[in-house]
């Protein structure tokens, strides 16, 4: 993935995509992007916005994108930026490396649901009570199978913090099984 | 507990290095030294890796929540409203085809990237049988080795070796030698329920209509209840332990065996039978002589223990006469029985 690569558009190929490829490519980037753009500009209906902008961006031009991934990531990146700049009643940006205090309720996994469930459910289940960044790093990397650099690209955040969360995301989950091993093997 | 960070970030490198078409043998082989001298290093880390690379494997894909679908029902909205290029409004589509979907689909992310795990879309699987009569040796692609019972069949993938865990599928009865790979847990999978070992020996009893069984010769297995997608507890097993499976209960319950050889016996053409139901005697012994048996009563409640050596079918059907008080006839393949008391 180029740096600078907004202009994803393949114009060699041109290839146009049908209703159902559009459909399967929301699908498909929907739960990261979501989280992505969520995290940027932290407020959820204006995340779907960017979105929507995005999408409806790629449907009129109607070619298949190269790199789609990576195209979409970067245009909700700059989407997100432009968003800033509109001014906003005194938007505050909290960009610091703490995370938001993990509030697990304990009791809320007893052992007991994980027994008949799908432990692939079970796992996102518990994913899904990370702080913000760590859930959003963890998709990014083992959904949408970005690499560390470019997460920390998109992040604006370093190479190594990427890499600690991503541990400390993985330990959790570690814990959380053998905590229940008993029921969850 | 569990792993510390340092090794987490080993692991990590690990797999993601070997999920990259692009890294070279000597770069996996070196994280693999790695990681096996940190195994070697206590004996916990073994099943600690194991359960890690379950986790590699069970996060691979999301589970689809269908949140996207409101959201996205908003973008054919707006699209609908401008005029240059009509979206025609979908049908959700019925139910099949949105499994069908939902297979492209986890095609599409496994091919996006190369999973370390087996996906059923990309991998060929083999299948070898044992006719009845037949006892066959199946050497496996990992240099595992597998006894299969007459008529019973296993299948695995092509690239085994190559896979992150090892999953094989059986049908009847095998006996398997299991090539030592820490860094690769093998997996059994069979009538309902699931075998997962690191390297050892062991016998599985999975036959169509009876209790399942698995027997462990040497090392350690891990034996789970296994139907669709839902898993039990796993109940473990050593040397001279068996796991059997009651159907009724839905429970694995472990037992001790006096000696686990004489589960395999089967392989030099034995038969032990130990207050084993008629109905099952009949089934093995038509498998083994790849023979017909055709009864005019039922033997329900009937139960049979004896040894046999390899020997002939007629040499059985004597036994079982004298046994039962019956009359039988061997026709070509087919035995014919008629009468029989049991005691």
């Amino acid at each position: 993935m180029g740096e600078n690569n907004t202009a994803g558009f393949n114009y060699n190929e041109e290839k146009r995509f049908d209703e159902k490829s559009f459909e399967d490519l929301y699908r498909r980037m929907y739960p990261t992007l979501k989280k992505y753009a969520i995290y940027l500009v932290k407020d959820t209906e204006d995340a779907q916005l960017i979105l929507n902008d995005v999408f409806i961006a790629i449907w009129k031009n109607g070619t298949l994108i190269a790199d789609e991934k990576a195209y979409l990531f970067r245009a909700v990146k700059n989407a997100a930026i432009n968003y800033h700049k509109i001014p906003k009643a005194s938007f505050l940006r909290i960009d610091s490396e703490e995370e938001n205090p993990e509030i697990i309720d304990l009791k809320e996994t007893p052992s007991q649901a994980f027994q008949n469930k799908d432990r692939n459910r079970v796992l996102y289940a518990l994913i899904d009570q990370m702080p913000e960044r760590r859930r959003l790093i963890f998709y990014m990397y083992r959904i949408d199978g970005f690499s560390y650099k470019e997460i920390a690209a998109l992040l604006d955040i370093s190479v190594r913090t990427v890499e600690d969360h991503l541990v400390k995301g993985f330990q959790f989950l570690q814990q959380k099984v053998l905590k229940n091993s008993a029921e969850f093997r | 507990m569990g792993m510390d960070q340092e090794i987490w970030k080993l692991v990590l490198e690990y797999l993601a290095v070997k999920e990259d078409l692009r890294s070279s043998k000597a770069e996996i082989a070196l994280l693999e030294k790695k990681l096996r001298d940190w195994v070697s290093k206590d004996p916990d880390h073994e099943e600690q890796l194991e359960e890690v690379l379950l986790l590699w494997q069970d996060t691979a894909q999301l589970p689809d929540d269908g949140l996207w679908k409101e959201s996205f029902a908003g973008i054919k909205e707006q699209i609908n409203q401008a005029p240059a290029r009509k979206f025609k409004i979908l049908k959700w589509w019925p139910a099949a085809t949105a499994a069908a979907i939902i297979g492209a689909l986890i095609f599409f992310m496994a091919g996006d990237k190369k999973p370390l795990t087996i996906s059923q879309n990309q991998v060929v699987w083999t299948s070898k049988t044992a006719a009845p009569g037949k006892i066959v040796k199946v050497m496996l692609p990992d240099s595992s080795e597998i006894w299969l019972n007459s008529g019973s069949s296993i299948s695995f993938p092509q690239n085994l070796q190559h896979a992150g865990i090892r999953t094989v599928k059986l049908n009847g009865e095998a006996f398997f030698k299991v090539k030592r790979d820490p860094a690769h847990p093998f997996i059994v999978k069979s009538q309902q329920i699931q075998t997962r070992v690191l390297g050892t020996s062991f016998n599985i009893r999975a036959w169509k209509g009876s209790r399942p069984e698995v027997t462990v010769l040497t090392g350690k297995v891990a034996v789970s209840r296994d139907s669709v997608g839902v898993q039990s507890s796993a109940v473990h097993l050593l040397p001279n332990q068996k796991a059997v499976y009651d159907v009724r209960s839905a429970r694995l319950l472990r037992e001790d065996v006096d000696d686990a050889r004489t589960s395999v016996d089967w392989k030099t053409g034995k038969m032990n039978f130990e207050s084993t139901p008629m109905e099952e005697v009949f089934q093995i012994i038509s498998r083994k002589y790849a023979v017909k048996v055709v009864t005019d009563q039922s033997f329900k409640n009937c139960e049979l223990t004896a040894k046999f050596d390899n020997v002939a079918l007629s040499e059985v059907m004597k036994t079982i006469g004298l046994t039962f008080d019956i009359h039988y006839t061997i026709n070509k393949q087919t035995i014919y029985i008629k009468g029989g008391k049991c005691n």
